[in-house]
């Protein structure tokens, strides 16, 4: 077993499809949770009023409905995340990285 | 109302400090060499390092602070609880793999990969102790308080208590012990806040909309309590809670350090991903605590002072709740977990410490490398020894400290120094080491500036009349103007430096993307 050639490894090919697919998750999953977070904090500033509204007639408003509905996303892309980088990398020897 | 002498509450502790000292033995005979004292061997499993992170992170502030947020300020807790569940998601996606592959033991070692070492493992010690020892000193003055409300203990005891326990954990067990005590925490913790919460809502024959109405009806605030934007109402307050909580949460270096007891980046990313949905679970569940406490607390004089108030503050919801709703022994259970969960998360801030001591400045920086393992271990036990008895004699100096204001900045350092240090290292490649000094060191002034001209400290301890500052967080301004400075100063770097750290990127990418494994890279 050999150290690996880090030129030889960034002009890969397929090195470059793992980078951009990682990449495109990682930016992408950041960016949706970022996004509805800042979005939901500002709601409370400028659609207060509407974020307190009872969520389907009852006592407990959309702003409580929502906060929880972001939590769930959070997880949800937590575990989603989990899995798809693992296949990603299953093809590949596992990522091992020993004590240096 | 004082706790007296509960004899379940002392029972459970006792049963606590039993269990964690037994298995700080048990940890410190496995605990020899630098990689065992630091990362237990990199040998903890997904599931166990999960467990771990959320007893690392889930403070008494996120447990009683939080509760007691929603009893005062209703749904405007969400901004928090929100906030903290995407922090930890961003961590799992932006940092999960790259830190676990690029480092060994602290952060400082991801940020020095390429950059000039000794400099930048000065930044992330500095980054490391501005943290961590506010960070101690609040929990540890919140510790005392608590203790004292809850088993008439005096501060002092209380406090030598918890500083003495921590410091035995770390200083024998290290890693190991220290992560055995955080999954124990948080396993008692969960349980013990989901029983809080069903109790709460078995009054209302589990219909949440009949607790919402109620808590509604008796509020002061009224329909308020349902709405957001009561608390903090302009954009510059909202959007610094947001970043602190996007950016702080992944420069916490007791967080961080738990990246590297993992064997490699497959279980990083797992841990993480458990430790999102305990923490987001947790948040959710605290949210239901606190609402029940509005609805059931509100009539009940017994836990009011002569003001009107709630006694001892609003932090006390949860626990004043967990005796109306579950009587005196699980009152007793609730007090104990409480205890327990401010020592298991002062032991994992003082073993970042003491790496930051003995690992960056100690063994990289003044011996250059040029140190023994053991000898690195032993400079670890004394730095821990010294950094401990320090934390608990600052405790019983300060012991008037507003921890509200020291988590506040806490979290505003790790957002402005450590953050961007982290992420600008591993994403961008023309980061040079004149750019990561200068950014931090913005970061850093920036935030002590803006908290000594908020309202906080300007017109509360320094009793001038008008803040120059008018908001209470820092965060906004100061990781922007981290950030700035350490793009302008890069991009401008011209040193000779500056090309080998550009250059660098090539390999450290190929690193902290594959790890160091030897095979060929084929992707499907």
């Amino acid at each position: 077993m050999k150290e690996l050639d880090d030129v030889s490894v960034l002009n890969d090919p397929q090195f470059q499809k793992l980078l951009k697919r990682r990449s495109r998750l990682r930016w992408g999953m950041s960016g949706l949770l970022v996004a509805s977070y800042l979005g939901y904090s500002m709601a409370g500033i400028y659609a207060s009023d509407l974020l307190g509204t009872g969520f389907m007639n009852s006592s407990v408003s959309w702003g409580i409905v929502i906060g929880y509905a972001i939590i769930a996303l959070s997880i949800a892309l937590s575990l989603v995340y989990v899995r798809v980088i693992r296949r990603l990398c299953s093809s590949q020897a596992s990522d091992v990285s020993g004590d240096r | 109302m004082s706790g007296g002498t509960n004899i379940t509450a002392i029972s459970v502790f006792v049963g606590f400090v039993a269990v964690s000292l037994l298995i700080t033995w048990w940890a410190a005979r496995r605990t020899h060499s630098a990689g065992e004292f630091y990362t237990a061997g990199a040998r903890i499993t997904g599931l166990q390092n999960g467990l771990a992170l959320a007893g690392d992170f889930m403070s008494a502030a996120s447990f009683l602070g939080i509760s007691g947020l929603v009893f005062i300020g209703g749904a405007d807790a969400m901004l928090f609880t929100v906030g903290i569940t995407v922090g930890w998601a961003l961590i799992l996606f932006m940092f999960a793999d790259r830190l676990r592959n690029l480092g060994r033991y602290t952060f400082g070692d991801v940020v020095a990969y390429r950059l000039q070492p000794e400099r930048l493992r000065m930044l992330a010690a500095i980054g490391t102790l501005t943290v961590a020892i506010p960070y101690l000193i609040a929990q540890m003055v919140g510790a005392g308080a608590l203790i004292q409300t809850l088993f008439g203990l005096p501060y002092f005891v209380a406090v030598v208590i918890v500083g003495t326990l921590m410091t035995v954990y770390v200083a024998f067990g290290g890693m190991l012990a220290t992560t055995w005590v955080q999954v124990i925490k948080a396993v008692l913790l969960l349980s013990g806040g989901t029983a809080l919460a069903l109790l709460a809502l078995g009054r209302f024959g589990f219909d949440i909309d009949a607790m919402m109405a109620l808590a509604t009806e008796v509020h002061p605030r009224g329909e308020g309590i349902r709405k957001l934007g009561g608390l903090y109402n302009d954009p510059v307050s909202v959007l610094s809670v947001a970043l602190a909580f996007i950016c702080g949460t992944a420069g916490l270096p007791h967080i961080l350090m738990r990246f590297f007891t993992v064997p490699d980046a497959q279980e990083a990313r797992k841990s993480i991903g458990y430790a999102v949905v305990f923490i987001g679970y947790f948040q959710a569940i605290v949210i239901v605590i606190g609402f029940g406490a509005i609805a059931l607390l509100s009539g009940e004089t017994e836990y009011v002072d002569e003001s009107g108030r709630i006694a001892g503050g609003a932090n006390m919801v949860a626990i004043y709740l967990s005796r109306l709703v579950g009587g005196n022994a699980f009152f007793g259970i609730i007090s104990a977990v409480a205890f327990a969960t401010i020592l298991a998360v002062v032991a994992g801030i003082l073993l970042s410490a003491s790496a930051g001591v003995a690992h960056d400045i100690y063994a990289r920086v003044i011996r250059r490398g040029e140190i023994s393992d053991r000898k690195e271990v032993l400079v670890s036990r004394v730095a821990t020894v010294i950094i401990g008895a320090a934390a608990m004699g600052l405790s019983l100096l300060f012991r008037d400290l507003n921890v509200a204001v020291i988590s506040t900045f806490v979290l505003a350092i790790a957002a402005s120094v450590n953050f961007p240090a982290i992420f600008l290292a591993i994403f961008w490649r023309d980061l040079t080491t004149r750019g990561a000094i200068a950014g931090g060191v913005a970061g850093l002034v920036v935030v002590v500036t803006l908290s000594v001209l908020s309202p906080t400290i300007w017109v509360d301890v320094l009793g001038n009349e008008k803040a120059i500052y008018p908001y209470a967080y820092p965060t906004l301004f100061s990781v922007l103007a981290a950030f700035a400075v350490t793009i302008v100063v890069s991009l401008s770097d011209r040193s000779k430096r500056a090309e080998i750290d550009r250059a660098a990127y090539s390999s450290q990418l190929v690193r902290s993307e594959l790890g160091h494994q030897t095979a060929d890279v084929t992707v499907s």
